[in-house]
C-alpha cells in the first residue's frame, strides 16, 4: 500500500544516519507501512460522496473549507491511532520478552490464562490483516494454536514465515472459548530447523 | 460420562437442534395464517417463534467448546426485530428472512463448530480416554498411596497453570518422600522427568541432547508409546506427555479429596491424550 512520500523519506533518513532510539525505529517503521484498507476506504467512500454533494448542492459548495479538513480527519484519526497503540506494545515488549517462558503450544491450557508465554513456530494462516488487528495460525510440532494481535506487527507475517510470537494466553471471547494468545510482539526467526 | 447421559444429552441436542426451523417457521406459519386470515390478532406475535428459535441456537451454541459468535448474538437481532414493530406483511417478510437465517446458521454451527460441549465435557466425570486409561491402569495406580497421590496433583496442577518452577520443586519433595517409601517406579520416573523438562521450560531452555524417558519396564503404564523411528524431538515431548498423564491418573485414582480439583483439568489431559 502507497504512503506519503515525506514519511518514506523520514524513515529512510533514520535508518541510513542510524538515528532514534530503536522504539522509534520500530514505530516508524511500522507507521510507513500500515494505514488500514478500511480508514482509506471510509476515506474514498466519503470523498466520493462530498465530491457528488458538492456538484448538485451549492450549500455543500460553500461548506466545503471545513468540510474538506474534516475529511483528512478522517485518515489522519485511524493513523494516530494506530501510532499510539503501537507505542504502547512497544514499551510492553521488553516486559513481557524478560517474563515469557518458551512453551510448545500443546502445553497451552485453560488454566495458564494471564500467563506470559513465548512460542515458536510455522504461520499457517494469516486472518484480518487488512484491519491492522492480524490473527496468525502458529503452528508447531505439538499443535496449533490462534496468535491474536490488537496492533499492527512491526514485521510483515505472511504464512509459512518461521516466527517467534510473545504475549499472554487468553480466553477466545474475553471470558470463554478455547486458549488463544494476546500476541504484544511476533518476529520472524532465521532459522529453519524442525518446529 | 456414562452412556445413558451420553444417549440422553445426544437425544437432547438433536431434539433442540430440530426446535431450531421447527418454532422459527412455525412462527411464519402463525404470521401467513394470521395475515390471510386478517385474524383480530397482531401479526406481530409471530415473531415469537423466532425469539424463541434464537435462544435455542444461542444455547447451542453456548454449550460447545468452540463458541460462535453470530449463534450467540441471534437473540439480540430477535429482541431488536420485536422492539422495532413493522406493517404486518413487511413483519412476515422478515420472519421468513429470519428463520430461515437461523436454520443457515444452525448448519453452519453443526459443520464449522463440532459436537456440542455436553457431549465432550462433563462437570462430574472424566471424559471417555481418560476413563479407559483409568480403568486400564488402575490396579498399579492405586498401588502409589494417598501421600504420592496428592504430590502428584500439586505437580499436575503447578504445571498446567503454567508455573513450571513450583511444578519443578513439588516434584522433587515428590521425589525425595517416594525415596524413603520405595512405591511406585513408574511414578517416581514421571517425577523426574516433570522435574526435568519443567526446570527447562521454566528457563526457557531448549531441548537437551540427552534427557530422561520412561524405561521399557514402564511402556505398560504408558498412554503413548513412543514411534521407534521418531526423532529426539518428539520423543522428548512424548516423554512429558505420558508423564504428565500417569501423574494425573496417579492423582486420579489414589486421592480421592484431590478430584473435585483436578476435574478443572481434564481438558488439557484430552489435549495431551491427543
Amino acid at each position: 500500500m502507497a504512503c506519503p512520500e515525506s514519511l518514506c523519506d523520514l524513515v529512510t533518513k533514520i535508518e541510513i544516519l542510524g538515528i532514534g532510539c530503536a522504539k522509534c525505529k520500530r514505530l516508524f517503521r511500522s507507521a510507513k507501512r500500515k494505514i488500514s484498507i478500511v480508514a482509506i476506504a471510509v476515506f474514498v467512500f466519503f470523498t466520493i460522496i462530498l465530491l457528488m454533494a458538492s456538484v448538485f448542492s451549492s450549500k455543500i459548495q460553500s461548506q466545503l473549507i471545513l468540510l474538506i479538513p474534516v475529511l483528512f480527519i478522517l485518515l489522519v484519526i485511524p493513523v494516530a491511532l494506530n501510532y499510539m497503540s503501537r507505542s504502547q506494545y512497544a514499551d510492553l515488549e521488553p516486559v513481557y520478552e524478560a517474563e515469557a517462558k518458551t512453551v510448545r503450544v500443546k502445553l497451552i491450557n485453560e488454566n495458564m490464562i494471564g500467563k506470559p508465554v513465548r512460542i515458536e513456530g510455522v504461520v499457517e494462516q494469516v486472518y484480518f490483516q487488512f484491519l491492522n488487528r492480524p490473527q496468525y495460525l502458529i503452528a508447531d510440532r505439538s499443535g496449533e494454536i490462534s496468535v491474536k494481535m490488537f496492533t499492527n506487527p512491526t514485521e510483515d507475517i505472511k504464512v509459512n514465515d518461521v516466527v517467534e510470537a510473545i504475549g499472554k494466553v487468553i480466553h477466545r471471547y474475553i471470558v470463554s472459548g478455547d486458549p488463544v494468545i494476546n500476541c504484544v510482539s511476533i518476529k520472524k526467526l532465521k532459522k529453519t530447523e524442525d518446529l | 460420562m456414562s452412556v445413558d447421559t451420553t444417549k440422553k444429552a445426544e437425544t437432547m441436542n438433536r431434539m433442540l437442534e430440530y426446535a431450531v426451523p421447527l418454532l422459527g417457521f412455525m412462527g411464519v406459519f402463525i404470521g401467513i395464517g394470521l395475515l390471510t386470515l386478517h385474524a383480530a390478532i397482531d401479526v406481530r406475535i409471530s415473531i415469537i417463534g423466532c425469539l424463541l428459535s434464537s435462544f435455542v441456537l444461542a444455547y447451542l451454541a453456548w454449550i460447545r467448546p468452540k463458541k460462535d459468535i453470530v449463534a450467540l448474538s441471534t437473540p439480540i437481532y430477535s429482541i431488536i426485530f420485536l422492539g422495532f414493530p413493522l406493517d404486518d406483511v413487511s413483519t412476515v417478510v422478515l420472519d421468513v428472512l429470519y428463520a430461515a437465517s437461523l436454520t443457515f446458521l444452525l448448519v453452519r454451527l453443526r459443520n464449522r463448530f463440532g459436537a456440542s460441549g455436553a457431549l465432550v465435557k462433563d462437570k462430574t466425570e472424566l471424559a471417555e480416554p481418560i476413563k479407559s486409561y483409568l480403568e486400564k491402569n488402575r490396579e498399579t495406580l492405586v498401588s502409589a498411596g494417598p501421600e504420592s497421590a496428592h504430590s502428584a496433583a500439586k505437580v499436575f496442577v503447578r504445571f498446567a497453570q503454567g508455573d513450571f518452577l513450583a511444578a519443578a520443586g513439588a516434584a522433587e519433595s515428590a521425589i525425595a518422600r517416594m525415596n524413603n517409601a520405595s512405591t511406585l517406579c513408574c511414578l517416581h520416573n514421571a517425577f523426574a522427568i516433570v522435574q526435568e523438562q519443567a526446570e527447562r521450560l521454566d528457563k526457557s531452555v531448549p531441548q537437551p541432547e540427552r534427557f530422561r524417558t520412561f524405561p521399557p519396564e514402564d511402556v505398560g503404564v504408558l498412554a503413548k508409546i513412543a514411534d521407534p523411528k521418531a526423532n529426539k524431538a518428539e520423543m522428548y515431548d512424548t516423554a512429558l506427555e505420558n508423564a504428565l498423564i500417569l501423574i494425573f491418573a496417579c492423582a486420579w485414582t489414589a486421592s480421592e479429596k484431590d478430584r473435585p480439583h483436578l476435574l478443572q483439568f481434564q481438558t488439557f489431559v484430552l489435549k495431551l491424550l491427543d
